[in-house]
């Protein structure tokens, strides 16, 4: 099967920072692929020099088996890029804002009015049309982003969190179309902040750090790497008085964080070693009032947690 | 590569102009200078002097023939009235002056010895000079006629007649000169240029405000490259001020009426490669700034300092020398000094050395520009 997006051994740096390092990766044909990382991971960097608009400081990318520092023109042609921050014009209307952007495709005339109307369908903008984005919700205008970034019909469509910020329902709305977009032979490239997304939609998945990526494979595939961890979750009736750093010294805790605003604590521990007797101790001896203690089936945020010791949404 | 600067140019000339505030701000305000250069120059001319005559030496051709020759004088008109009258409408100001002939004044004229005639008004000499000095100067000459013909009625009359056919003819093609309608142009065209140059900035100033809402990046992710859509805008700010000097033009000379004494063929090439400047500024500004509001900054501090040292908005002869050398290296001051030039009589043959320097302001600072750009696109921050 064909590549859609390869990059091979793609570095970039800031000054002596490595945003993205010696990062390889293969995407096919008719996947979503799911980017995972948090905050300052390298998604956005990557795929600004996926776009050609950041200039890598090494290696290689490859869309549709093609170099596209050779074949930028090519490249650029069967991308279509929902960029993080919105990049719609305030003074057109929904309908004037897809023209340009499919305009610039090379798209004229009734070819152009029909795929701006198709695509204004898709994102169930059809309506809006002649209005401007200024009145436009979160969630309208992240629809609008996306239909500038679909018209011209491109094979490799990159979605970079296009679901911040907005309401259930257009992030619902949002969703749907992207499976329906994958329906009709698009390969999708989908980073968020939200685990539960990632899980719904992806087939295979990535997960970035510090600019390399530290796994990669189908959500079971996830999983399956982390078959020698359990994860416990310890609700508690306040989180005032607790001493992480006591329970951390626990043997065989791996990861530990607190979830503020569910007053729980949330462990990563190795599966072979007994310690839960001494966490509940620790917490007891503390002053701790316990409320519930589950041990969850591992979720892809597991995962998450567990490679990079870290919240995704931090 | 030209479809597409095409397709950007229009887009971005649709969405500008159909905002009536942007209309305003191209097209309104270059008309304004227009309207308010007739203002400053014309005022200075215009308001007609009000004379009030009271004639009591009714009867003889001598004072009607004077009366007549004040009646003809340039912007004065003539309300006859009474003595009492006059003073009452001399201090409500509905009369600017009165002039009384009192009985006897044509004898006196005859008899070499003019006298029974008073000038009054409130606003002093200077309002009254211009009719006094004609009508001395008027009076003066009867009177010589009247000596010389000591007496003959006959050798007066006939002096008399041959005069007034002379007399009138002086007068009707007097005031009306060039001067006025050159300073207007003048002035019209310095509003011009400062508009052209603010407008320019304005509409290079889209680059920075397409980088801020992010539309610039999403354009440089499609094939089309960075040159053409700066390309484009360059394109869109020509047009813009082209049909700007258009409209100066057209509003200058064909609704005002002033004739700038200078062909408008090279007129409009003038304008035209001062738009060329005014754009390579812009895009200098734009290139050094980051944001739009440094932009702004960066116009407020050149633009406008430079128009008044170039003599935009008053003649550069009333400013001190030094400032008078600083403006040798404005282009501004190039445009202007060329139509000084053309109206003086030269053609665009002779002023080829004031075309060359504005022609050379064009090509650096377009380099300039290119070369910050170039530089810009290193480190550039794309997230
Ligand atoms: N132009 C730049 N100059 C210097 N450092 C940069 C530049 N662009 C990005 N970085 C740094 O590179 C790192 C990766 O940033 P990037 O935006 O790619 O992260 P991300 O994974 O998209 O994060 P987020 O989830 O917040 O969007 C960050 O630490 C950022 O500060
Ligand atoms: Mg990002």
């Amino acid at each position: 099967m064909m590549n859609v997006l390869e990059l091979r051994g793609l570095t970039k740096k800031f000054g002596d920072f490595f945003a993205v390092d010696n990062m390889s990766l293969q995407v096919r044909e008719g996947e979503i692929f799911g980017f995972l990382g948090s905050n300052g991971a390298g998604k956005s960097t990557t795929i600004n020099m996926v776009s050609s608009l950041l200039r890598p400081s090494g290696g290689e990318i490859r869309i549709l088996d093609r170099d596209i520092a050779k074949h930028s023109r090519f490249a650029k042609m069967n991308l279509g890029i929902v960029p993080q921050d919105l990049a719609i014009y305030e003074d057109m209307t929904a309908f004037e804002n897809v023209s340009f952007f499919a305009g610039l495709y090379g798209l004229r005339g009734s070819e152009l009015k029909e795929r701006v109307e198709e695509a204004l369908e898709f994102v169930g903008l059809s309506d809006k049309a002649k209005s401007f984005p200024k009145n436009f919700s979160g969630g309208m205008k992240r629809r609008l982003n996306i239909a500038c970034a679909i018209a011209h019909k491109p094979k490799l469509i990159i979605m970079d969190e296009p679901t911040v910020g907005i309401d259930p329902q257009s992030r619902n709305y949002i969703l749907t179309s992207v499976r329906k977009l994958n329906e009709t032979g698009c390969t999708i490239i989908y980073t968020s902040h939200y685990m539960e997304e990632v899980e719904e939609i992806c087939s295979r998945i990535a997960i970035v750090d510090h600019g390399k990526i530290i796994a990669e494979g189908t959500k079971e595939q996830l999983k399956a790497t982390i078959t020698d961890v359990k994860d416990i979750r310890i609700g508690l009736k306040t989180l005032d008085g607790l001493e992480p750093a006591l329970l951390q010294s626990i043997p065989g805790i791996r990861v530990l964080s607190v979830q503020q605003d569910e007053h729980a604590v949330r462990i990563q521990s190795d599966a072979a070693v007994d310690n839960l007797s001494k966490i509940l101790k620790q917490l007891i001896d503390g002053g701790m009032e316990i409320r519930s203690v589950a041990e969850q089936a591992p979720t892809l945020e597991t995962v998450f947690l567990t490679l990079t010791g870290r919240n995704l949404r931090d | 590569m030209w479809n597409e600067i095409w397709f950007l140019v229009r887009m971005t000339l649709l969405t500008t102009f159909r905002k009536r505030k942007n209309l305003i701000l191209y097209f309104g305000l270059p008309i304004a200078g227009v309207l308010v250069s007739t203002m400053l120059y014309g005022s200075q001319s215009s308001p007609d002097l009000r004379v009030g005559i009271v004639n009591e030496d009714a009867g003889k051709s001598v004072t009607s023939d004077t009366i007549r020759f004040v009646e003809r004088l340039d912007h004065v008109k003539l309300v006859n009235t009474t003595r009492e009258e006059l003073k009452a409408k001399i201090a409500a100001s509905d009369l600017d002056a009165g002039l009384i002939f009192e009985q006897g004044f044509a004898d006196s004229v005859l008899q070499g010895k003019p006298g029974h005639i008073a000038i009054q008004s409130v606003k002093g000499a200077s309002v009254t000079s211009y009719i006094k000095s004609m009508l001395y100067g008027y009076i003066g000459n009867v009177t010589a006629m009247g000596t010389i013909a000591a007496g003959d009625g006959g050798k007066f009359q006939q002096l008399y007649d041959s005069y007034q056919a002379g007399a009138f003819k002086l007068t009707s093609e007097s005031v009306n000169d060039t001067s006025k309608t050159k300073e207007m142009s003048y002035q019209s065209i310095g509003f011009l240029i400062m508009f052209m140059m603010t407008s320019a900035v304005n509409l290079s100033q889209l680059i920075l405000k397409n980088k801020e809402n992010r539309t610039y990046f999403r354009v440089l992710a499609s094939p089309v490259s960075s040159r053409t859509y700066v390309l484009s805008n360059v394109i869109v700010n020509l047009i813009v001020m082209i049909i700007q000097i258009a409209v100066a033009l057209f509003f200058m000379t064909v609704v005002f009426g002033i004739d700038p004494g200078i062909p408008l063929d090279a007129m409009i090439f003038i304008l035209g490669l001062f738009a060329l400047v005014s754009v390579s500024i812009s895009l200098v500004i734009v290139s050094f700034s980051k944001s739009t509001a440094s932009a702004n900054a960066l116009q407020n501090l050149i633009v406008t300092p430079t128009c008044l040292l170039s003599g935009c908005f008053f003649p550069r002869s009333i400013m001190p020398e030094t400032f008078r050398r600083i403006s040798d290296f404005l282009p501004q001051n190039w445009v202007l000094e060329s139509l000084g030039k053309l109206q003086a009589g030269d053609t665009l043959m002779n002023i080829g050395f004031n075309l060359v320097i504005l022609l050379a302001f064009a090509v650096v600072f377009f380099l300039l520009a290119t070369y910050k750009f170039g530089r810009n696109n290193d480190t550039r921050n794309f997230v």
